[in-house]
């Protein structure tokens, strides 16, 4: 069902586009991004150098770029769909040569002024490229095996790439998220049930592989099932980051130690404080109700999204917001059950909250694409 | 209408219908309408039946995706919660202790700490990391005053990808690196050994050091004392350490320091040393060397000078000297042992003795002959000398031997082995005859205080040790019940009668023996103004418990216009001393009510 079939005219123009932003969206990712301001701030010690200032920088320039991607049509940008797609896989590629190497993994190219992650660019392109595959595929289509077969591969490039980095924490993300799509625009669940057994097939290969010649994971993501699996075992080895995280989120109780009391993120306890394993902060800092109130703002972005979703009257739109809503939702969810032990530690930020760059302007701009067809849904 | 889209799973149930169905059209046509209006009116309708039908689909596939949303967000908060509500744990250093971590405590004999561990931080630095080199040079500076900002500088920009700055940092150091909030920056965690009664017994515990120096820990190892000698077991890597009890008396051995500080200042000398050792367990209660040292900042090895002026060493283990006529009782004790002599056997001291070229003379002369008991009271050199040439060369050695006087001690200390007694090559009757009165054999203070004990409990060997005991050395017999209680009244009546009045201490019988000795000269013969004071005694006098020794190094005092060395003068005063105030510490009850002190006896007499 193509989006030109509806009145067009109903659509707002100009700047009047403005009026119709999903301004409570805009809210809650500004309250967000605060959190994470004031989290930077107190793990630096109460300092806006280092992280601060160019966290809130980028912040800014994501939010000028969010603004602009909404107010430019959402047909522009389900057209511009291969050519995102094209664009990041051929990044992808580029960042085997020309990438720099951080915390053992290959994954950025220096800009200059920022490092790009074009593996954060995938998370996006993704969306839009499988959002755009739907829109244009035949709906009695969608479960034919051929018809399948197509989006898996479309999923499997940039995994298989972002695989080689290697970066698991993303991979998972990518496969997931398309997955959900796919789950989305209707195909059968059969597939689904499919893969299911298949992954655990999967699973039992890949531990079984251990040791073997063909082993399949390296060793450090080896280690860090089992730690996963018994954090116990290795407390001060490759468990510490579970660990830690628990001693944090243990001694926040209920209200937490009070801003800048935290003892465990600022005193160097926790590798990667500022960045994925930033939650301990808040959770000490401010305690399960900080905590919570956090997952409240994120369950609030999702709210919208889904809000905004039944109302795009094309499959394009309504792909796209759940398609990036979920990202963002494997983003947190992901991240805070690595962080609280849920799941074993596989380098994914907290979406808006961590310091980093590139996947703060890519969920951004993500959210310009849903404000996008939130805007310029037919009324 | 090849065309036609296959809606058969869209619309179940419903028989496809044909968008142009013939008779419509003509039906159409003879009402005059456009038959392309009821096309387009099929189509709409079957468009709207399949977007009814995505979209039911489409709704119940996000009713699942929104019910997988709750229950994540529902696992989430209740996790949150749980780990909320759990107890909260203490935090601790990020990769602490892979190395080694808990070097056990050292406590003393009643669980009081002398030696501990504390967790600090060391200073290191990723200058590749680093934001503002110059900065955070010039603010390091401020903060430790002994960087230079700019040799630092020099050596954050050499190029290095790792740069220690700093062993170990007080929490307010590491605080205020903190607030230069520079990322490549970067804390270490550190054990420290810590004593916090700093030098009160430093040359038993020693000291430590790191050893191999990792990012994430630094090994602690003992480099002097006990840390050293007990090194291996106090590292061992045990989930529970379980500290090393030793047989220090912590109270006892701050008197002990306190006293023997006090008495090394009032008489002027240069060096002092203690042991108050248990008669029957060989524990050693307290033992103090001064100079002394705080094992928290050791002093580095001297190198130049004689090592044994050093406050390093250990004057009571390593420091071996000819302790003079505290050894005649062993001399005498051993005569009554082998049935030569008894206690009032009257013993020739005619003035001098001559053997060969040499002269034996006494302090002063005290008449032609003294009893055995005399002897000791009046500490006769040519009466012991005499008694020694009865007992000869092989016997004598013998017995010293068996009292442990030709071996290093078997202390636990690191130190220990280097307490070699000095023994003469050639052990001849006239090596015998000094011997007996304490010349010619050097041992430490540490080999006195045992022989003491073997020689006063009983009459059964006890070695020294530092461990904590329970219950008494079943050692060998060195000399019978009846030569032990006969030294013990010998030097008891010392005390009384004799040399070493001084050592009345009230309520407490002590009985002991002086000894003066002159020391060696560098390369032969000896100072005629330089000694070495001793004091050996034990109390209670007739049922003796501990073994109290002083030596002070060159002290001398003024009184009634003569100065005097010998230990009657110095030694005894400062052992007095350390008993009373002693005594009722280690629990030794007095045998009478002591008397009135001399400030109430004043008042009385007043009255009267």
């Amino acid at each position: 069902m193509s989006y030109l079939e509806h009145q067009i005219k109903s659509v707002p123009t100009g700047a009047r586009k403005l009026l119709y932003l999903n301004w409570s969206l805009v809210l809650l990712l500004i309250a967000i991004a605060c959190i994470g301001f004031a989290m930077l701030y107190s793990v630096a010690g109460g300092a806006f150098s280092p992280w601060v200032e160019p966290q809130a920088k980028r912040f800014v320039l994501g939010l000028t770029l969010m603004f602009f991607v909404a107010l430019v049509p959402i047909w522009f940008w389900r057209n511009m769909a291969g050519l995102a797609y094209g664009g990041s896989v051929l990044l992808l590629v580029a960042v085997e040569f020309v990438g720099v190497t951080g915390m053992g993994a290959q994954r950025w190219i220096d800009l200059g002024f920022m490092r790009l992650q074009p593996s954060e660019l995938m998370k996006i392109a993704l969306v839009m490229m499988l959002a755009a595959y739907y829109d244009w595929l035949d709906l009695d289509k969608t479960s034919r095996p051929f018809w399948v077969l197509v989006p898996l591969v479309l999923i499997m490039i940039p995994v298989l790439l972002v695989l080689k980095q290697p970066d698991l924490g993303t991979a998972i993300l990518l496969v997931a998220g398309g997955g959900i799509l796919m789950f989305l625009a209707g195909v059968h669940w059969l597939y689904f049930a499919a893969v299911i057994a298949m992954g655990g097939g999967l699973i039992y290969a890949v531990l079984g592989s251990r040791g073997t010649e063909w082993q399949l994971l390296k060793d450090y993501q080896y280690r860090r099932i089992d730690t996963f699996l018994d954090p116990a075992s290795d407390p001060l080895g490759a468990g510490y980051h579970i660990t830690q995280s628990k001693i944090a989120l243990g001694s926040g109780g209920w209200a937490g130690r009070g801003f800048m009391e935290g003892t465990q993120s600022r005193l160097n306890f926790l590798p990667e404080k500022h960045t994925d394993f930033i939650f301990t902060t808040l959770a000490e800092e401010f305690g399960f109700v900080g905590a919570f109130s956090l997952l409240a703002l994120y369950a609030g972005v999702l709210v919208l999204c889904l809000g905004s979703a039944m109302m795009a009257r094309d499959r394009f739109s309504s792909l796209l917001i759940l398609g990036i809503a979920a990202t963002f939702f494997l983003f947190f969810a992901v991240n805070m059950s690595m962080v609280m032990g849920l799941a074993p530690v596989v380098g994914v930020p907290l979406p808006l909250v961590s310091y980093g760059g590139s996947a703060m302007l890519v969920l951004l701009v993500g959210f310009g694409l849903v404000q996008s067809a939130h805007v310029h849904r037919p009324r | 209408m090849s065309d036609a889209p296959e809606t058969d799973d869209a619309l179940p149930g419903e028989p496809r219908k044909p968008l142009r169905p013939l008779a419509a059209i003509l039906r159409a046509r003879e009402r005059g309408e456009n038959p392309d209006l009821i096309e387009k009116e099929n189509l709409r309708a079957r468009h709207e039946r399949m977007r009814d039908a995505s979209q039911h689909r489409a709704e119940s596939r996000l009713l699942v995706l929104g019910l997988f949303f709750v229950l994540a967000f529902a696992t989430v908060g209740i996790r949150m919660g749980m780990l909320a509500t759990s107890p909260p744990a203490e935090p601790r250093l990020a990769g602490a202790a892979t190395i080694s971590s808990g070097r056990a405590d050292i406590t003393d004999r009643h669980g009081r700490v002398l030696a501990t561990n504390l967790e600090t931080r060391a200073l290191y630095a990723h200058p590749h990391e680093m934001v503002d080199i110059s900065q955070a040079s010039k603010k390091l500076a401020g903060i430790f005053p002994d960087l230079d900002a700019e040799v630092l500088e020099k050596r954050l920009t050499s190029g290095r990808k790792f740069v220690w700055l700093r062993k170990t940092l007080s929490p307010e150091q590491v605080q205020a690196v903190h607030e230069i909030g520079e990322p490549g920056l970067l804390f270490a965690s550190r054990e420290m050994r810590v004593y916090p009664n700093g030098p009160l017994a430093a040359h038993i515990l020693g000291g430590a050091s790191f050893g191999d120096e990792g990012v994430r820990a630094a090994e602690v190892i003992g480099v002097a004392g006990v840390e050293r000698a007990f090194d291996a077991q106090l590292r061992a890597p045990t989930p529970r350490p379980q500290p090393l009890e030793l047989s220090i008396d912590m109270t006892v051995q701050s008197t002990m320091r306190e006293v023997l500080a006090g008495g090394m200042k009032m008489f002027g000398a240069k060096g002092a040393s203690a042991v108050i050792m248990d008669v029957h367990t060989g524990e050693v209660i307290a033992m103090s060397s001064l100079p002394d040292f705080d094992p928290n900042d050791r002093p580095p090895l001297p190198t130049k000078g004689d090592p044994a002026d050093s406050p390093l060493f250990n004057r009571a283990v390593q420091g071996v000297y000819e302790l003079g006529s505290v050894f005649k009782i062993f001399t005498i004790a051993q005569a009554l042992e082998e049935g030569l002599i008894n206690p009032s056997t009257m013993i020739n001291t005619t003035q001098p003795l001559h053997w060969g070229k040499f002269r034996i003379r006494d302090f002063k002369d005290y008449g032609p002959q003294l009893s055995a008991t005399d002897v000791i009271v009046k500490s006769s050199n040519t009466g012991t000398a005499r008694v020694a040439q009865q007992i000869g060369a092989a016997r004598q050695k013998a017995f010293l031997q068996s009292l442990g006087f030709l071996e290093p001690t078997q202390v636990e200390l690191f130190e220990a082995p280097s307490g070699r007694p000095l023994v003469p090559k050639q052990w001849r009757e006239i090596q015998t005859m000094t011997i007996s009165y304490g010349h010619g054999l050097s041992s430490s203070p540490l080999h006195l205080a045992a022989g003491y004990a073997s020689l006063l409990n009983g009459g059964t060997r006890v070695t020294p040790t530092l461990l904590r005991q329970y219950g008494r050395q079943l050692g060998d017999r060195v000399v019978s019940e009846r030569t032990s209680a006969a030294a013990r009244d010998m030097l008891r009546k010392v005390v009384s009668e004799g040399t070493a009045s001084f050592a009345e201490v009230p309520g407490y019988a002590v009985g002991g023996k002086t000894g003066t000795a002159d020391k060696p000269r560098r390369g032969g013969g000896y100072y005629k103004n330089k000694v070495l004071a001793t004091f050996a005694s034990a109390f209670p006098a007739h049922d003796p418990k501990y073994t109290v020794i002083v030596t002070l190094d060159e002290g001398r005092t003024q009184i009634l216009g003569k100065e005097r060395r010998t230990a009657g003068w110095i030694a005894v005063p400062v052992a007095a001393e350390l008993i009373r105030r002693t005594a009722p510490l280690l629990g030794v009850r007095p045998e009478s009510v002591p008397a009135p002190t001399a400030g109430v006896r004043q008042a009385q007499n007043s009255n009267g």
